[in-house]
């Protein structure tokens, strides 16, 4: 049985009404379904605006799904009232994209790492303050920092305490959205080297939200693809940066910047960004798609397994790679 | 020509409850008209508040306790408030590292972009909200005539971001500072806003301090790069300079952390953590993670010193 298990999930929002014009839906999360096994890390990417951070709250049930099951250690999280659903929010931990805005900014660092442990009885009241500073030296910060509050810190610092409240409770399972995002290279290696040790000695499982690449494939057992509201991609991360199958995910590929001067620029997907209130007919990436024709057009291609679990919504993907630019 | 941004010797102190915090100190860089300086360093070093420096807009209970910065030769830090406004938003703008910290929470994003359209273009009402959707094209929000109307949380992460680089851009400014303008794009519409800003300094000469921490993006659109460590700069170069034959400890462990394809385990990092900011050092800042120290390094502070015509470092072993 997974850890999690995510039925057909789906979101939408009402939208800002046009000039002159009316309200309409958003679909942020169109038709989502994956699993997650305890110990294992899935690496979710995709466009800007596709739906991920969305994905990841009503996991959480910070957001009400309109239709699917959230299962987590077989109980349907989405039935639950918010008292039924207090134990769950410890065990299920979420690392928000945006620190400064999910910090409390009245409150010192000590106090935001503090309070969990003391809410959840986590440790003796004399061991709180060693547990913090604990807490702070594994994200590279220092007792000196203890009393700040944290519109006293720099990005990066903020969002490595972030980081710290969500190991504080010891869930089993953290959603992590861009955890990493505005951290340098190697206090990035560092944090990420403590999320797989902790991965290791307490078989946590990750759902991990990230733009960078190298991170993903990095961190992944598998790696989900997402396109405005849906997964287009599925599969383990070796097979999707050697053989993607899905034309995006090619795209995506070939758009990574690297470190050479040398390297050419990469070239921006051409073609225009669909929005979600009025998506395009038929495959939702026609549109921008260099292997689109008329079935592509009419038909949305349903997510399907091409062999060895590699799941792919596409109806030529057995032709994608041609534009694949190799680099290894 | 001479340059169009100098910056010399800046240093910024935090005057905190409990002791002085010294973020920025030390730091001189300059940039000429049209040219893409990046400035990258450890988490905490204290690029955004060399940025905010520029700006004048360090935060409370932090001041600029010493140096210069020139703007065409203009002093901005003796500069009267209101002339510093005029060129806020005028001629200098600032893409900020958390888009909620500038995006006003209660106001429709078409009314925020408009009103630096107005301000500083003198463009009407209805002209103003057609611009601001152009602009919200061209940093690829789709729809931009509906998302006028939306608030900042209707907004994900990433279409935030892009909203405040084009609040950046409405002013059409001589030099944009962009403090990890990128961190929450993906690697297409990444290469799109590069795309925009690239075109900026080609047609119309825009100077750009670029901070980032990702060093693909470094590579791809700055000509030369800072970095900087607890406080001050301790190389800098032209990009190829600095890839090719880093000099700076730091530098060269940074340049060992960047990822290999495939490779799988515990990453590279460069052990230890910045020194405090809080206590006074004699010698060099990087010591303690230094894997070969001199006996200098630990009584006196070296200074930025040219090693090779524009390559510049701040080690006992140059
Ligand atoms: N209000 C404050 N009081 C005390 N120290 C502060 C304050 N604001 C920032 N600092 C400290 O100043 C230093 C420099 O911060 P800055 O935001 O410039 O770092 P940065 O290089 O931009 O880091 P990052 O890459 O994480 O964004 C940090 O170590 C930070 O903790
Ligand atoms: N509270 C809300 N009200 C209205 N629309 C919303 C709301 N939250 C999200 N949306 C919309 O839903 C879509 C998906 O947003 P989401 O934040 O999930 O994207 P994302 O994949 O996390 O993007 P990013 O990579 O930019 O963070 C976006 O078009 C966004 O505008
Ligand atoms: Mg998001
Ligand atoms: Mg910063």
């Amino acid at each position: 049985m997974p850890l999690l298990q995510i039925e057909n999930l789906r979101k939408s929002f009402r939208t800002s009404s046009t000039l002159g014009g009316s309200g309409a839906r958003l679909v942020a999360v169109n038709d989502v379904s994956f699993t997650l096994e305890q110990g294992e890390t899935l690496g979710l990417v995709g466009e800007s605006g596709c739906g991920k951070s969305t994905t990841g709250k009503l996991i959480m049930q910070l957001q009400k799904a309109d239709q699917g099951r959230v299962l987590f250690n077989d109980t349907d999280l989405t039935t639950l009232s918010a008292r039924q659903m207090r134990p769950f929010r410890r065990q299920i931990q979420m690392i928000f994209q945006d620190p400064f805005s999910s910090l409390n900014p009245r409150m010192t660092v000590s106090s935001i790492l503090s309070e969990p442990l003391i809410i959840h009885k986590l440790v003796p009241a004399r061991q709180i303050r060693d547990r913090v500073i604990e807490l702070l030296e594994k994200v590279g910060l220092t007792a000196e920092h203890e009393q700040r509050y944290s519109h006293e810190f720099s990005g990066g610092q903020r969002q490595r305490i972030g980081i710290a409240r969500a190991l504080a409770v010891e869930p089993q399972l953290i959603i992590a959205d861009e955890p990493v995002s505005a951290l340098d290279l190697s206090v990035q290696a560092q944090i990420l080297n403590l999320l797989q040790e902790l991965q290791q000695q307490h078989n946590l499982s990750y759902l991990f939200i990230a733009h960078d690449l190298a991170v993903i494939e990095h961190v992944s057992d598998r790696i989900a693809v997402m396109y405005l509201g849906n997964i287009v991609e599925l599969t383990d991360a070796e097979t999707l940066y050697k053989n993607p199958r899905h034309p995006y995910t090619e795209a995506l590929l070939n758009a990574v910047p690297v470190a050479d001067p040398d390297h050419p620029r990469p070239a921006p997907l051409s073609g225009e960004i669909p929005s979600p209130v009025n998506p395009p007919s038929g495959c939702y990436f026609h549109p921008r798609c260099p292997y689109a024709d008329q079935l592509c057009r009419e038909h949305s291609p349903p997510l399907t397994d091409s062999g060895d679990k590699h799941l792919v919504a596409c109806h030529h993907s057995e032709q994608v790679g041609q534009y694949l630019i190799r680099r290894r | 020509m001479p340059p169009r941004l100098v910056v010399e010797n800046l240093r910024s102190y935090f005057f905190t409850r409990s002791g002085l915090v010294k973020a920025v100190d030390d730091v001189s860089f300059t940039i000429n008209s049209g040219e893409t300086l990046a400035l990258v360093g450890e988490s905490g070093c204290g690029k955004s508040m060399t940025a905010l420096s520029l700006l004048r807009l360090l935060p409370e209970p932090g001041r600029v306790v010493g140096g210069e910065i020139r703007l065409d030769d203009r002093d901005l830090l003796h500069l009267p408030d209101l002339e510093m406004r005029r060129i806020r938003g005028n001629q200098i703008s600032m893409i900020f590292q958390e888009p909620m910290t500038s995006l006003n929470p209660v106001l429709q994003i078409g009314e925020q972009i408009a009103e630096v359209l107005r301000l500083h273009k003198g463009s009407t009402s209805p002209q103003a909200l057609e611009q601001a959707a152009d602009l919200l094209t061209q940093v690829g929000i789709s729809d931009p005539g509906r998302r006028l109307r939306d608030y900042p949380h209707q907004l994900s992460g990433g279409q935030r971001q892009r909203v405040m680089i084009a609040i950046a851009l409405a002013c059409d400014p001589k030099l944009l500072i962009a403090d990890e303008p990128t961190t929450a794009l993906d690697v297409t519409i990444q290469a799109q806003i590069m795309d925009l800003l690239q075109k900026l300094k080609e047609e119309r000469q825009m100077t750009t301090l670029l901070i980032t921490h990702d060093l693909g993006v470094v590579a791809s659109n700055a000509d030369r790069l800072a970095v900087m460590y607890a406080g001050q700069i301790v190389e800098t170069g032209s990009v190829v300079q600095l890839f090719e034959n880093p000099l700076h400890p730091y530098t060269q462990g940074l340049l060992n952390c960047i990822p290999r394809p495939g490779h799988k385990g515990l990453l590279p990092t460069i052990p230890g953590q910045l020194p405090s900011l809080r206590e006074h050092h004699d010698g060099c800042l990087f010591i303690d993670r230094c894997d070969a120290p001199s006996p200098p390094c630990g009584h006196e502070q070296m200074q930025l010193k040219e090693h090779k015509p524009g390559h510049w470092v701040r080690c006992w072993r140059y």
